[in-house]
């Protein structure tokens, strides 16, 4: 080996600046000098980068203090050697070159090395083996300390190998220090003696295998040889010392050994609290959880087929209750006999009413109108209804009732007692049964022979006992001792007149209708009616036919008038005035408050009729001059009840319905049952759908364009849509032995409770309710 | 039909409500899940009519009508129905046909939501998006001026004191005089603040309990929960989980008989007792728990019978002044555990906090006083409230802790920060602003709320319908069949996350300030925000 270059890290007494030795050294490599002598005082990063030698090995060894980062940057063609100790950051990203140290070194030693080897005689300070790198372009570098490392080693080490002999450490019992491989990517750590744990997030220690071993004996020869300890080697290389630590790879660190949840809530929290977890004392819990639509018990809501628990509206709205929505039915089903038929169970008069003379409350309260979609045409099938054959009636069972007179109401009552099995005998004191019907209702309003043919049919079910005289209390009394029970229907037949100057000149409407119809009256050119409601239509109509040109009707409000008898009127050319207050009535005019004179040939006060119930007995109570009844026309006689206009004043088919009722609790009463007078509930028409339905239906031509146009609110069609809606085909039709044949019923482990059954259903049948509460 | 309808003055249309649903009937395959799942009934299965004119102007005869029919989802206006923005039809919804679209005017509802004089009830926060906390940032970072930290490397002691800390001279006399030395804990400065069972539904209650014990238990992290006034089951009362909880006491004192009862069976003492005075949200104002909530379960544990109302007034009927308040019920929880459990107030942020603060530091057994600022949540009340009551908490926070620092006790008496913290998602951020002006912690709940069980409530009016109990997660109710729609078990495993992440985020705004690896308590130098008035009024820098 040829003697070394010397060069001075002082002259003259001064120290060279780390510059200025920088100079010298490279100085000395370009001239062609291999071997180096560096008397150093410390000064910066002495001996790297060296690459002017080329492929040349350049040896550099430094005596004095060698300074910060010795070696930094260091080449693959330089060898270090360090006579004595190393300062900080010892070959500080080396890139190549052995740098021995025969001493201890300070911190940072081998911080950013990514190629080369540093082999220190001692042990190291903190942060040693911190950041290095492994280029796979070259082999890893390598730190090997014969003692212990100071704190933090191996942070953030992301390659290469770090070989710790434990041999005299610094600190015997820790020899990688505090939190060694912190942030550890890649790399291994042999190392030989105590250590007080490392990161384990970050490395593992790993078994060391033959070659591994083969590997690390081989080096550490090499090692000590060039640290001169030689000796050492017997000492050092027993396997059984040895353990090795490896970076974890990221995969691994991914997967960080922790206890599941799952697990910790088995093995820890039901372990102390219970089976059931915090609450399983007081409720039983499951585990997991349920999803957001569930099906069974889980639903939030259920559909429920409500098939016929509501009335239907028009039912509702039908003062008589006929079942409208039901006849519609029928005739759908082919059974236009049964669907006339059927009205005979609920009315007398299913043409009269129902065709003619009825306003069709059924219609107003038709859903279809309040969409403003035509509703089915009652009248069509009401004037269809003569043909109507009632079923044979029923033997007597023994009941004896006398109805008290022959109007709409007490034919309806007499009618619907004979149905029901009892004796009905009606009293009237006229010859013609039908009360206004036959009386007073213009002929224009209602056929003869239709109103003829329906009291025929009428009049084959009942007795009549035409009555002599008007009836007196006494005679009344007979009445009622001689019958189980009596019904009052002696209607409203007195006139109510006005009680001012000239109002006996007026005539009451009843008694111009019925002079009208006997041809018992003349009329003028001028008519005046005082009273602008229906029957002051009727009035009008009649005066008219009778020649009268001039026809007013006034009234001190809005007139009450609607419909037919309305329609008539005015096309009879009357006026209709209002508010007109009279004040006195004069021979040829009806004199009003405000001054004006309307001339009048004959004046008619349409003002309302009041009851004539003098022949009442005093177990009757009234109220305003009509008879006191309850719910089911009872009147505070038990053995009387009281219908009809008697009671208040009511269109024809408010007395029908009476009728009905009334005998429908005197039935009651004859089987000791309590009469029934509730009934269901009207249906909600919002339920309904009728977007099903054409909305521009001009008319109906037939009874089957009826049946078809019914919504059939509240009773189902059997139309399947709900089976077929269903997303879940949870709902299915089945065939069941009561009258209604089918129901649709619901499987609720498919149904998730959605109510698409419920909002597309036509006739508004399926409801949607909340579920049954699971923890009250 | 509805156009048949005469309109009355709470008549409205979809475009008039809050939230709009908007429907494709393109992709819709009506599997009937959207309107199974709606919790408030705002969209129904419908029949449609649909009209078209064929016509064929060459064609001779008068162009026909055809009426088709299909089926679709139709939206409720009625304020009883008005959809509330769940969306929980677009969650179950197979073909994304279906989703809540905020209405782009000015929400019409809000002026017929009174129906029969009922004002409007809500749970929720504050409809009020920004706020304070937001804008503070972290502006002194060091540079080498001191030894930088490293969030990943370092280890941080991020842990602070609960309970009166007497100063070490006064400490050290009582220990040689065997005095009484308050109690303290060390706990995680950020503590779920009181929701109670009853208000939460027990899956999420369980979950939260079960996600801190294993906070505790595996991660190493003292985490604590408020149980928020509603007593506490049983079975916890009588485990060792107890210790992980703040038991609250306020206006009710629902369940504290049964705590009372389990006092002979307890096998740790709890964290601390909270008296509860105020709640940010609804500051002034009680709550109630209706009849209907009173279920089996929650009778059991507030120890009532079931189905009836259960009123929390907004005072306590018996305390009439701060001296009376604070001093008999400090002293009254104390002497339940024996003087061994850190008894503190909880009240509403208000401009008189400063008087309650300084009665405090007079009283030497306040462990500590809690605020709770106007942006915090709650299950129920009075939107008036919620939206225009209270005090904002960084202003409030701020004060106290100066005062503290004048009174010299500023490391004495802990303060707790809540009122939204981490409304807008930045949970750490609002944490360690409200830290570093000189809270000792901080209390979060509707947070927790929305990461660990999926709360879509928010503060441009979604959702908040706890008070109702119809909850689309199943977090505020006590009906199983929402309830049970929450997994307790994942609901622990979003509190570990929650809290795990919490951690690594408050150390990357620590470890940047480079001065300790402590919790950074009234370090206001480091803060800085872009409003002029605000660092004046907060004393902060003004940074832009």
């Amino acid at each position: 080996m040829p003697k070394p270059f010397a060069i001075q890290g002082i002259e003259n007494g001064i120290r060279v600046e780390s510059r200025v030795l920088e100079e010298k050294i490279q100085n000395a490599v370009s001239s062609g000098k291999r071997s180096l002598l560096v008397n150093a005082r410390g000064q910066h990063g002495i001996g790297g980068r060296l690459w002017a030698a080329g492929d040349e090995t350049v040896l550099v060894r430094i005596d004095g203090a060698s300074g910060q980062r010795v070696g930094a940057m260091g080449f693959p063609n330089t060898r270090i050697e360090v006579n004595g100790p190393a300062s900080d950051d010892t070959g500080w990203l080396n890139a190549g070159a052995l740098i021995v140290v025969n001493g201890n070194a300070a911190n940072g030693c081998g911080n950013a090395m990514a190629q080369g080897k540093i082999q220190i005689a001692g042990s190291i300070g903190a942060r040693g083996m911190t950041m290095t790198k492994a280029n796979p372009r070259f082999a890893p570098p390598q730190l090997w300390v014969l003692g212990s490392t100071g704190d933090y080693f191996a942070e953030f080490m992301a390659g290469g190998i770090a070989v710790i002999c434990g041999f005299e450490p610094q600190t015997p019992g820790n020899i990688l220090g505090y939190r060694p491989c912190v942030g550890m990517v890649r790399g291994q750590v042999f190392f030989r003696g105590p250590i007080e744990g490392f990161s384990e997030a970050d490395a593992k220690l790993i078994a060391i295998d033959e070659k591994t071993w083969a590997w690390l004996t081989e080096n550490l020869k090499a090692f000590l040889k060039n640290i001169n300890r030689p000796d050492l080697f017997k000492t050092l290389a027993v396997k059984g010392d040895w353990q090795l630590i490896e970076a974890r790879s990221a995969q691994e660190k991914l997967s960080k050994p922790r206890r599941s949840l799952a697990a910790f809530q088995a093995e820890v929290w039901d372990a102390e609290l219970g089976r059931g977890g915090m609450i399983g004392d007081i409720i039983e819990v499951e585990k997991g959880s349920i999803g957001l639509t569930p099906t069974g018990n889980w639903r939030r809501f259920v559909p429920v087929w409500e098939n016929r628990k509501y009335t239907p509206p028009c039912q509702a709205s039908c003062p008589t209750g006929i079942p409208v929505q039901e006849r519609w039915r029928l005739i759908r089903e082919n059974r236009l006999d049964e669907a006339i038929d059927l009205a005979l169970s609920y009315t007398p008069f299913p043409a009269t009413v129902c065709g003619y003379l009825c306003p069709n409350l059924c219609m107003a309260g038709c859903s279809r109108s309040f969409s403003r979609i035509r509703p089915v045409d009652v009248a069509i099938l009401g004037k269809a209804s003569i043909a109507a054959t009632p079923p044979p009636l029923p033997p007597i069972s023994g009941g004896k009732v006398a109805v008290i007179g022959g109007g709409a109401a007490g034919l309806s009552a007499a009618w619907h007692l004979r149905r029901a099995g009892h004796r009905a005998i009606l009293f009237d004191t006229e010859k013609t049964l039908g009360g206004k019907i036959s009386a007073v209702i213009p002929e224009s309003r209602i056929p003869k022979d239709v109103l003829s043919a329906e009291l025929n049919r009428v009049k084959k079910a009942v007795e009549h006992i035409q009555l002599k005289a008007p009836l007196t209390p006494a005679a009344m009394q007979k009445i009622v001792a001689d019958h189980d029970y009596v019904v009052i229907a002696t209607g409203a037949g007195k006139p109510r007149l006005l009680d001012l100057t000239g109002g006996k000149r007026a005539v009451a409407a009843l008694d111009f209708l019925k002079q009208t119809k006997t041809g018992a009256i003349t009329v003028g050119k001028s008519v005046v009616v005082i009273g602008a409601g229906n029957v002051g239509c009727d009035v009008a109509t009649e005066a008219k036919r009778l020649g009268a040109q001039n026809i007013t009707l006034i009234d001190i409000q809005t007139p009450a008038a609607f419909g037919k008898e309305k329609e008539h009127a005015q096309a009879a050319g009357a006026k209709f005035l209002w508010p007109c207050f009279t004040k006195r009535i004069t021979a040829k005019a009806v004199e009003l408050t405000n001054g004006q004179i309307l001339e009048a040939d004959n004046v008619v006060v349409a003002i309302g009729d009041m009851p004539e119930l003098t022949f009442l007995p005093p177990s009757v109570e009234t109220a305003k001059g009509f008879v006191k009844v309850d719910a089911s026309f009872q009147t505070t006689d038990p053995k009387i009840f009281a219908i009809g206009d008697a009671v208040q004043l009511g269109l024809l088919t408010d007395a029908i319905g009476a009728g009905r009722k009334a005998a429908a609790a005197i039935d009651a009463k004859f089987a000791g049952r309590q009469p029934e007078v509730s009934e269901t509930s009207p249906l909600n028409i919002d339920r309904v759908k009728l977007e099903y339905f054409d909305p521009r239906t001009a008319d109906f031509n037939s009874v089957t364009s009826c049946a078809d146009s019914c919504a059939s609110c509240g009773v189902c069609r059997d139309c399947g849509i709900c089976e077929s809606v269903c997303p879940t085909g949870a709902i299915s039709r089945k065939e069941t032995a009561d009258s209604n044949g089918f129901e649709m019923v619901v499987d609720d482990e498919k149904c998730i409770g959605c109510g698409f059954c419920t909002g597309s259903c036509p006739c508004g049948i399926w409801t949607l309710t909340p579920n049954t509460p699971m923890l009250k | 039909m509805p156009s048949e309808r005469p309109i009355v003055p709470s008549s409205l249309s979809v475009k008039d409500l809050l939230w709009q649903v908007h429907w494709s009937r393109e992709r819709c395959t009506l599997c009937g899940r959207c309107t199974a799942v709606c919790p408030v009934g705002a969209i129904e299965p419908a029949v449609f009519r649909k009209r078209i004119v064929k016509t064929d102007i060459l064609a001779a005869k008068q162009p026909p009508n055809v009426f088709e029919v299909y089926y679709g989802i139709r939206q409720l206006t009625d304020p009883a129905h008005a959809c509330v923005g769940c969306a929980s039809c677009t969650l179950v919804c197979p073909n994304d046909a279906i989703m809540p679209m905020h209405g782009d005017e000015a929400d019409k509802l809000k002026f017929h939501i009174n129906q029969q004089g009922e004002p409007r009830r809500r749970g929720g926060r504050r409809n009020a998006p920004p706020g304070i906390l937001d804008r503070i940032k972290f502006t002194r970072i060091s540079m080498l001026t001191d030894p930088a930290l490293d969030a990943g490397r370092h280890e941080f002691e991020l842990r602070t004191l609960l309970g009166r800390v007497l100063p070490a001279e006064e400490n050290l006399a009582l220990v040689r005089e065997q005095g009484w030395i308050p109690p303290v804990r060390e706990i995680y400065p950020l503590i779920i603040g009181g929701m109670s069972f009853g208000a939460l539904s027990p899956t999420m209650w369980e979950g939260m309990l079960m996600g801190v014990a294993y906070l505790n238990e595996q991660m190493g992290m003292p985490v604590r929960m408020s149980t928020g006034e509603g007593g506490c089951p049983p079975r916890i009362l009588r485990s060792r989980f107890l210790k992980y909880l703040i038991l609250q006491i306020a206006s009710g004192y629902f369940g504290w008989d049964e705590i009372i009862h389990a006092l002979p069976h307890m096998k740790e003492d709890p964290c601390a007792v909270e008296i509860k005075y105020g709640q940010g949200a609804k500051p002034g104002d009680g709550g109630l728990l209706m009849w209907h909530k009173v279920n089996r379960l929650i009778a059991a544990i507030r120890g009532v019978p079931q189905g009836v109302n259960l009123p929390s007034p907004p005072t306590h009927q018996t305390k009439y002044s701060i001296e009376e308040s604070v001093a008999k019920m400090i002293q009254s929880m104390y002497m339940a555990w024996g003087f061994k459990v850190p008894v503190y107030p909880k009240i509403s942020a208000t401009n008189t906090s400063l008087a309650v603060l300084n009665n405090l530091a007079r009283n030497p057994y306040a462990a500590g006083l809690a605020i709770d600022g106007e942006d915090g949540g709650t299950g129920a009340a009075y939107t008036v409230s919620m939206d225009h009551m209270g005090h904002p908490i960084a202003s409030n926070i701020r004060d106290c802790y100066l005062n503290l620092v004048k009174l010299g006790k500023q490391n004495e008496l802990p303060l707790f920060a809540g009122g939204g913290v981490g409304k807008n998602g930045n949970l750490a951020a609002n944490a360690m602003a409200l830290i570093m002006l000189g809270a000792s912690g901080v209390q979060t709940g509707k947070y927790i709320m929305q990461a660990a069980a999926g709360c879509v409530g928010s503060e441009t009016d979604r959702c908040n319908i706890c008070n109702v109990g119809l909850c689309p997660k199943g977090i505020t109710s006590q009906d199983p069949r929402l309830y049970r729609r929450l997994d307790p078990e994942k609901v622990a495993q979003r509190i570990v996350d929650v809290f795990v992440s919490f951690d690594s985020e408050i150390k990357k705004i620590v470890a940047p300030l480079g001065r300790s690896t402590s919790l950074p308590i009234g370090m206001s130098d480091a803060l800085g925000i872009d409003d002029f008035n605000a660092a004046q009024r907060l004393g902060i820098r003004y940074c832009i």
